[in-house]
């Protein structure tokens, strides 16, 4: 059986409101909803000064980043680099922040549509493509001149 | 008719926050209509609309099919929406995705690059089976796009498609090397990326790769890309060791000058699980001295775990783990600063501890490593009491309060780069109440580190171990303190060391005593409770070493306590065959200074511990106490006893029995039977055999284990309830307290249609004194009966042969012949069956007729003839002819 280096991404704030959810793997409707709630529950209770930003999930794990009211997390094998999933949350927080230009939440629930392209432009299909942030928004820059 | 915008409903969403769920509603009718419209652009925007509220949890399902009409638009911002709905709303088996086959080719044929990019992403998104092989060939073609962009899209698109399409890597895999050599780094890094996941699960198939693979680890400088080729070859390593000596040179290299911990973390690991850090060549470390490869990880792995970033430290004990188990030499310099990470606040990283600090241990520090572990579980032990802190406070006031203005809050700060500073802004109002919750609280926790415990105690045959008997006594406390599901791991690991180390056996016998003296932990017990396997465990030592320790008869009770009925048969079984034997050997020291007082207490200890045992039979079940009140009395209950108690128990009242009838009357010396009944257990000494041992015992010739040694064994689910024996074999002696409730019993079961018990012609509540006493059981019966049934089996073989034939031409007259008896039969008696109707297929299954024949022997039956019968009752009935033991016995005992 071959594996997906990613299985999902979820951005939730910290009431659980989902504000990105991408599934790389296949997930059933009900299956997703069980995730996000579980997945909210492990990751907002944690202590996010004393405690790594990993966490055990099933048989996977959770590495999640806090970004103002915002847990960015994604759920990954356990034989994956953890140090550079979180860069590559990072990365994609960056992005995010270089195109709107000092995000916030509301930018995400506005732009919803954006985020899922920048979130493509960085990973696809569970893989990381693509980690130089000129390159990303560049490319970023062409898709919105496209419209 | 006005549509609403996506930012049209957003703003309405947060503007209605009081009346939501009818606002979506609403939403969802104008989606409804919207998505018929003929205007692409309304479809569209109805789409993304949907899209939205679909992250909130709403179905989009009925929409499939205008998502995929959106996705054929001409213009790409429709198109776009198309493939974001559908890469976020369909599965795998959404019907309509075979619709979306040509609309997909169209689109990665197209000119526009970006049309390209949407249907790479969408169809690496949705595949399945029928579209990976519908595709392949079009997505192939696309390797070759002009632009870089396209081909490494395609790459990961294409090893989405083979996931779903294996056959497709015969074609794949060719290509995918000739990527390594692209001119564009990102192309290369997702054919690394492609690479490394597919040699995860087939190494095999990528080893030719490895000199291109080599060329790039010692070019390339993108950390991203390192780390995948690292990782490729710890795969790679694992089928072909010789690359170890190989990577060693570059590995090295970036392990001296990397300062990316990520990078560092991963060509650690490579070194270990490659077992690169064995090869015996020095390295110049940064300062120019030379340095062993090993020794250099080794500090750099300081380096990780000694970090103040929580997840650096993580990574560097998931590292050293690894290194453990691997190199235990290498890793054992690392205990005492391992040692405090036991009591990090941090579960997460107290597991990575535990993981690495079992293989570490030494025979110097196990015991101050035991004994940190003890005082956490037991010291958190008091507070997993109360309650946990409830999920539901996360939605507390305060927070939702503050949540307003963190909306607008900048997710990085002003300097973008610092992630700690924006995380160190925002304060969370819980930060308090979970730090304050302890990890060594968590069942998950404390499973591990009992685990862990016990796994750095025993590892390689005790070779950490000093003190056994320290041991012992730490699997006991754990008994107490683990209030986690251990039993069965503890009872293992103390029979363990109780069989392999003699010099312990005498102090676990004591620890097993204690735990068995234990009135608080006895009265709790149950069959499914945690404490069931080593209790049991306890009382096998117990029963099987009790000779090393000098007899005491209140063993006998600690064995047969109260909360027994509650144990599982099995461990019920275990139980009374270790009082068996510490009777026994409390017999045999007694006898050696026998004197009126021994002669007394033989007496009561024999007495009540055969009450217990009726006892036990008794509250063995319900239905057998009924089933003693309709009939059989003890026999009966026995025969609904699990089969491997039922034997325990008839052993061990025969002995009883035997013992009782020995000194009913004060003797000179000891009976024989008190000297000699414990050596019926210690002729041979059981001694540990290692699990393999079987093994090297050769197989005898013309062994053939699949064929049956004998008949099929009878379904003794069938439980026949023999009839009461008739009135002039009735012994007066009865304890009213067994006959209460049976009474109560057996009005009850009249009405309950399931129940099988004899009719109303046995005499219904008459005879539920009408039953033998405990006392009146010969004790030879039961081996007669044994022999009985083997013979037995033998007899109904021959008879049947020859009564097939028989029967053929005759069919009727036997049979006739039982029914006119039947009739006449006075009364119901034991099951006895004569000779003359054995293998008579109507006996076989039909206890009624085995009853009725029966009924003709029944002056000539004796009390003791009747137990006989009853006893092999099961082989009586399934094998008739048993009247031959019975009679046999019957006029002996007469």
């Amino acid at each position: 059986m071959f594996l997906e280096s990613i299985r999902f991404i979820l951005v939730q704030n910290r009431q659980g409101k989902t504000r990105l959810e991408k599934w790389y793997s296949d997930y059933g409707e009900q299956e997703r909803q069980k995730l996000k709630a579980e997945v909210h529950r492990t990751v907002a209770s944690r202590d996010q000064k004393h405690q790594s930003n990993f966490v055990e999930f099933y048989n996977h794990r959770i590495i999640y980043r806090r970004y103002a009211g915002l847990f960015f997390c994604f759920c990954v094998d356990t034989n994956d680099n953890e140090l550079a999933c979180l860069e590559a949350i990072h990365l994609f927080v960056e992005v995010l922040d270089s195109y709107h230009g000092n995000v916030c939440e509301l930018d995400l629930v506005f732009n919803f549509y954006m985020v899922y392209a920048v979130l493509d432009e960085i990973i696809l299909a569970g893989e990381i493509q693509e980690t130089s942030r000129s390159v990303i928004l560049s490319r970023l820059d062409q898709l919105s001149n496209l419209e | 008719m006005f549509e609403k915008s996506l930012t049209d409903l957003i703003q309405g969403l947060r503007a209605n926050k009081r009346n939501e769920t009818a606002y979506i509603q609403k939403s969802l009718e104008e989606i409804q209509s919207e998505v018929q419209s003929s205007d692409t652009n309304v479809k569209s925007t109805a789409i993304d609309k949907l899209n939205y509220l679909h992250m909130l949890g709403y179905d989009m399902n009925w929409a499939n099919f205008n998502v995929v009409e959106v996705m054929a638009a001409s213009r790409f911002s429709e198109k776009r929406s198309g493939y974001l709905a559908a890469t976020q709303s369909f599965h795998q088996e959404t019907d309509v995705l075979m619709l979306t086959t040509n609309l997909i080719r169209k689109d990665l044929a197209s000119a526009n690059v970006m049309e390209v990019s949407v249907a790479l992403d969408g169809l690496a998104q949705i595949t399945t089976l029928e579209l990976s092989m519908d595709l392949f060939d079009d997505v192939l073609a696309v390797l070759g796009h002009s632009r870089p962009y396209i081909r490494k899209k395609a790459l990961i698109c294409l090893y989405k498609l083979v996931l779903k399409y294996p056959e497709g890597l015969h074609a794949f895999v060719p290509q995918l090397k000739e990527r390594l050599d692209d001119p564009d780094p990102s192309v290369i890094s997702a054919a690394v990326t492609v690479i490394c996941e597919l040699a995860h699960s087939n190494p095999r198939n990528y080893l030719p790769l490895a000199p291109k693979l080599y060329h790039l680890l010692n070019t390339l400088t993108n950390n991203w890309i390192l780390i995948k080729i690292v990782k490729l070859f710890a795969s790679l390593a694992s089928i072909e060791p010789r690359l170890a000596k190989k990577i060693h040179g570059p590995l090295s290299q970036l392990v001296c000058t990397t300062t990316a911990m990520s990078l560092l973390y991963e060509c650690i690991h490579t070194a270990i699980v490659a077992d690169v850090i064995s090869v015996p060549v020095p390295i110049v470390d940064s300062i120019g001295r030379e340095v062993e490869f090993a020794d250099l990880c080794a500090r750099k792995l300081t380096l990780l775990y000694e970090s103040p970033d929580q997840n650096v430290r993580y990574v560097g004990l998931v590292a050293l783990s690894l290194m453990q188990q691997k190199r235990p030499d290498l890793a054992s310099i690392h205990f005492e600063p391992i040692l405090k990470y036991l009591d990090d606040p941090d579960q997460s990283i107290r597991m990575r501890a535990l993981e690495a600090i079992s293989g570490i241990v030494t025979r110097k520090n196990l015991s101050k490593t035991v004994k940190r572990l003890m005082s956490q579980l037991i010291l958190s032990n008091t507070i997993a009491l109360q309650p946990e802190h409830s999920a539901g406070s996360l939605f507390d006031k305060s927070s939702v309060n503050s949540d307003a203005s963190s909306l607008d809050t900048p997710l990085l700060d002003s300097n973008g780069t610092t992630f700690a500073s924006a995380r160190g802004a925002i304060i969370s109002p819980r930060k308090a109440n979970s730090a304050a919750s302890d990890p060594a609280d968590n069942p998950e926790y404390r499973l591990a580190a009992i685990e862990a415990i016990v796994d750095m105690c025993t590892r390689n045959s005790y070779s950490n171990l000093a003190n056994f008997e320290w041991y012992v006594a730490t699997l006991v406390d754990l008994v107490y303190v683990a209030s986690v599901d251990v039993g069965k791991l503890l009872s293992a690991k103390l029979l363990d060391v109780t069989v392999r180390v003699r010099q312990v056996r005498e102090f676990s016998i004591k620890m097993g005593r204690s735990l068995l003296s234990d009135s608080q932990l006895m009265s709790q017990i149950a069959a499914d409770s945690s404490q069931a396997p080593i209790v049991t465990t306890a009382a096998y030592i117990l029963g099987e070493y009790c000779m090393l320790l000098p007899a005491n008869a209140d063993d006998v009770g600690f064995l047969l306590p109260e909360s027994l009925p509650r144990f599982s048969p099995d461990q019920q079984s275990t139980f009374i065959q270790a009082a068996m034997k510490t009777y026994t050997n409390w017999l045999k020291d007694s006898s050696e200074y026998w004197n009126s007082d021994i002669w007394e207490s033989v007496r009561s200890v024999t007495s009540t511990t055969l009450s217990k045992l009726s006892e036990l039979i008794y509250t063995e079940d319900v239905n057998v106490t009924a089933a003693g009140s309709n009939a059989g009395g003890l026999e009966s209950a026995f025969a609904l006893l699990p089969l491997q108690m039922n034997s325990q128990l008839r052993h061990f009242i025969e002995i009883l029995k035997a013992v009782s009838m020995a000194t009913s009357n004060l003797s000179e010396s000891a009976p024989h039977i008190c000297q000699e009944l414990h050596s019926l257990f210690t002729a041979f000494e059981l001694n540990p055999v290692s699990a393999a041992a079987q093994g090297k015992v050769p197989m005898p010739d013309g062994l053939d284990l699949d064929s049956f040694i004998g008949d099929a064994i009878p379904d003794t689910t069938l439980t026949v309830i023999p009839p009461s024996p008739p009135p002039h074999v009735v012994r007066s002696h009865r304890s009213g307290s067994m006959g209460q409730p049976r009474r109560h019993n057996s009005s009850r079961n009249k009405n309950d249609p399931f129940y099988l018990g004899s009719s109303a012609k046995d005499g219904g509540d008459r005879n539920f004194d009408d039953l033998p006493d405990v006392d009146d059981i010969p004790v030879v019966a039961l081996d007669l009966s044994h022999i009985g049934s083997t013979k037995l089996v033998d007899n109904a073989k021959k008879s049947k042969k020859k009564k097939s034939k028989k029967d053929k031409s005759r069919p009727e007259t036997h049979s006739k012949r039982h029914r006119r008896r039947k009739a006449k039969s006075p009364s119901p008696s034991p099951p006895i069956a004569p000779v003359e109707i054995a293998g008579d297929e109507d006996m076989i299954d039909d206890s009624e007729d085995g009853m009725v024949i029966a009924g003709q022997q029944q002056q000539t039956v004796s009390a003791a003839e009747q137990l006989a019968a009853t006893t092999s009752e099961r082989s009586i009935v399934d094998n008739p002819g048993g009247d031959n033991i019975g009679k046999n016995e019957g006029h002996r005992s007469a």
